[in-house]
């Protein structure tokens, strides 16, 4: 009997400790959502290939140009325009977001995997504002550039029987890059990433890697490779 | 062994709950207690730590109740500081100083008394002053951890104050935030007395924990009742606008957080009816709250010296303001992140009308300078339709048209305004989204006056000045070169944001103005103490 008064003193001291120290009215206005600016989506012509970095709309963070994040959006990353739409639920539309409003975006792809996506003015050949992927965070950063472009290919039918000779290809273009040093070029391959070094550096990266049994096939070991490559402290030529 | 464990809990909840109370104390200072009408009072707040709130706002209430003038200050570390210049017209009494956050935990208000002389009305007909009759709050703790050195018992006019001030080493560890130093003139005939109040306003608005909220109320005309559903707009008008929309829920009202401004900023608010024939009323939130119900006072005898000491201040402020010695410095107010275009997105066109032929009317313009826009003006009832440029057809809906960036449905407000009227038009040939917001293609008009002159007041729009953060300023010394032009302040060092350090030092210059002087050293402790230490001198 004690105990159960006991108890329903301490919940009542709780609550009222609970109510004195955070007495203040719910925030329940979404103040950030409303800043989305941008176009209606037009859908592109349904040629081979995919003009996407995901087939399907993922859950992901904006981050505006003036510092402020929107959380929680169906975005889906045009590799093809370079272009971020969200999928507006309240008004049911397609939305590509104004590039010069943003500072960047990520993904949720996957469980506990999130794909950071940074706005940066690209100096080189096509200059301008592009949406590069983070692969690696550091000095430098290793960045990819997920282009995707309409190449020429065999006269086919698409969907809808028209004949055209057009496909979504991906080009992806991959670059260490520093404020410093701007961007330096790389493929994802081993002989790349070796001619992104020195000569005397080149024998014990490739004694590093054979250690860490890293054999430079695709995108994902090659990540690997550089980041072990990095935390050894080797540097890139520029 | 539970009633030890019953105890024990209960001890550590009422403490808890002690320390939270403790710690929610407020401090508010002035740079004196008695003022001049026309003079600058500054002042400075230290904060409820409990509070989230990012702003404070202080306000002057008259003698009857009535609230002068205001300013909301940003709160940064939990401490506040800012200014109010004192109208002239101010007669002469014992005014309440306010101080407090919106909806916070605590909803108290500090208020603190200080009297105000007409500038041009002496006190020679006045024989009492009105004292609050209101418990004073505890006061501050005098602290023996600071001690002021070479300060004299005795200063000439216009002469070098060195002062060190020694913060003991315990102290400095318990120290919260940034230290206020001043020295000012003290009047022994009135001292302010400092209270606190529960706030008595039913409703306090949204919790200001990211900036300023501006809210109101949108009722429908017909019925009198709250208006559901309806879209607010706010836009602040500048080179690149501002907007915000809200949309009401069932309650009717509407709130827009205000962030990044400063200063007194032109807004308009307005809504629209969602059918032509629905009518609104749009009735803005008091940014400040109201008074209330004012406290009793008492009434005190005034002294011959209090008198003499009046006029000698009045003198001082006087003979200041002709000698123009402006005491603040303003600094310029933070930069804000500008969005780099409208918010109605990159024009694809910009015409600018002036380069072209005159022309009388927007009827006139369309047809031959706006590429992809159609208004139309058949049998007076004006139309305008934006080309959907990726579709290449015209939009069926009217666009978003803007005037100086406020939006506006009227096309009758547009209709006759000529090249010479226009500077500007942006125009958007695309379906535009901003959040749930969709706009046909925009047409941006800018006016070659830009004052708002053409849109029309109403129960749906209001214009309105908005005091946004005040802009900080700090302290001058009056550069004075010749030596016959008296140097008349009567406060002559403040610094509300000293880092704490072992050892200060203050450098100034006493002014002309002869009489008591105190050099005051207040701050707060980490567990919500409030301090301070102070040492008296004389100019003579």
């Amino acid at each position: 009997m004690t105990t159960r008064i006991i108890q329903k003193m301490l919940l009542f001291l709780t609550f009222s400790f609970a109510q004195t120290v955070s007495a203040q009215e719910s925030q329940d206005v979404k103040w950030d959502g409303e800043k989305i600016k941008g176009v209606r989506f037009l859908p592109y012509a349904a040629y081979q290939g995919f003009p996407y970095l995901n087939n399907s709309w993922q859950i992901g963070k904006i981050d505006f140009a003036s510092g402020e994040s929107v959380d929680g959006l169906n975005l889906r990353y045009s590799t093809f325009k370079d272009e971020i739409i969200y999928y507006n639920t309240t008004i049911s539309a397609q939305i590509v977001i104004d590039k010069a409003s943003l500072a960047g975006f990520s993904l949720q792809d996957g469980p506990g995997k999130t794909r950071i996506f940074r706005k940066q003015f690209f100096d080189g050949y096509m200059k301008g504002e592009r949406y590069f992927e983070v692969l690696s965070s550091g000095e430098p950063n290793l960045l990819v550039y997920r282009k995707v472009s309409l190449q020429t290919t065999s006269a086919y039918k698409d969907q809808r029987g028209v004949l055209t000779n057009l496909e979504y290809a991906n080009d992806y273009q991959f670059y260490f890059y520093s404020p410093e040093k701007g961007y330096t070029s790389v493929k994802p391959n081993w002989l790349s990433l070796m001619a992104r070094f020195n000569k005397t550096d080149q024998k014990p990266i490739k004694k590093l890697l054979r250690k860490n049994k890293i054999r430079i096939s695709n995108e994902e070991s090659f990540v690997r490779a550089w980041k072990v490559i990095e935390k050894e402290g080797f540097k890139i030529i520029p | 062994m539970k009633k030890i464990t019953f105890i024990f809990m209960l001890l550590s909840v009422i403490t808890t709950i002690m320390k939270a109370q403790e710690k929610s104390s407020f401090g508010f200072y002035t740079d004196r207690d008695v003022y001049v009408s026309g003079e600058t009072l500054l002042a400075k707040v230290y904060t409820p730590e409990i509070n989230n709130s990012t702003m404070v706002y202080m306000d002057l209430v008259g003698p009857f109740g009535k609230r002068i003038l205001g300013a909301s200050l940003e709160i940064r570390n939990n401490q506040a500081d800012g200014y109010l210049q004192l109208p002239d017209s101010l007669s002469s009494g014992t005014y309440q100083l306010r101080a407090y956050e919106k909806n916070t935990v605590g909803k108290v208000k500090i208020i603190r008394e200080i009297w105000i002389s007409n500038r041009f009305d002496g006190l020679e007909k006045t024989n009492q002053i009105k004292r609050a009759a209101v418990a004073e709050i505890k006061p501050d703790k005098k602290t023996t951890e600071i001690s002021i050195a070479e300060i004299q018992p005795e200063y000439p006019v216009r002469s070098s104050i060195n002062a060190s001030i020694r913060i003991g080493e315990s102290l400095m560890k318990e120290i919260d935030g940034n230290l206020l130093v001043s020295i000012s003139q003290t009047e022994p005939n009135f001292t302010s007395a400092t209270f606190q109040v529960q706030s008595d306003q039913i409703n306090e608005g949204k919790n200001q924990d990211k900036g300023m909220v501006l809210s109101g109320l949108v009722t429908d005309k017909k019925t009198l009742l709250p208006a559901d559903s309806i879209t607010v707009y706010l836009t602040i008008p500048d080179s690149i606008p501002g907007f915000q929309y809200y949309v009401t829920r069932k309650d009717g009202r509407f709130y827009f957080l205000i962030e990044n401004y400063y200063g007194s900023v032109q807004a308009v608010v307005q809504c629209f009816g969602n059918t032509e024939v629905q009518r609104l009323k749009i009735k803005m939130d008091e940014l400040f709250d109201g008074t209330g119900t004012l406290s009793n006072f008492t009434k005190q005898p005034v002294s011959e010296e209090f008198k003499t000491n009046i006029k000698r201040n009045i003198d001082a402020v006087t003979l200041q303001k002709i000698f123009a010695q402006e005491k603040l410095r303003f600094s310029a107010a933070p930069l804000k992140k500008r969005a780099p275009y409208p918010y109605y997105g990159k024009p694809n066109q910009i015409i600018d009308p002036q380069l072209f032929i005159d022309l009388p009317n927007f009827n006139e313009i369309s047809k031959e300078l706006l590429p992809g826009v159609k208004f139309r003006n058949y049998n007076n009832e004006p139309s305008l339709q934006v080309l959907n440029a990726p579709n290449r057809i015209f939009f069926s809906e009217k666009p978003l048209i803007l005037m100086d960036g406020i939006p506006i449905r009227d096309l009758n407000v547009i209709k006759g305004m000529g090249t010479a009227d226009i500077d500007r038009v942006d125009i958007c040939q695309s379906e535009r989204f901003y959040g749930d917001l969709r706009f046909a293609g925009v047409v941006a008009i800018y006016t070659t006056k830009a004052d708002y002159s053409n849109l029309p007041e109403s129960d749906q729009l209001i214009r309105l000045k908005l005091e946004t953060i005040q802009t900080p300023a700090t302290l001058t010394e009056p550069q004075i070169t010749e030596a016959n032009i008296p140097d008349l302040r009567q406060l002559i060092y403040w610094n509300p944001s000293t880092e704490p350090q072992a050892m200060l030092s203050v450098k100034c210059k006493t002014s002309t103005v002869l009489g008591q002087y105190r050099l005051v050293v207040r701050g707060r402790l980490k567990d919500g103490t409030l301090f301070f230490k102070d040492k008296p001198f004389e100019v003579k």
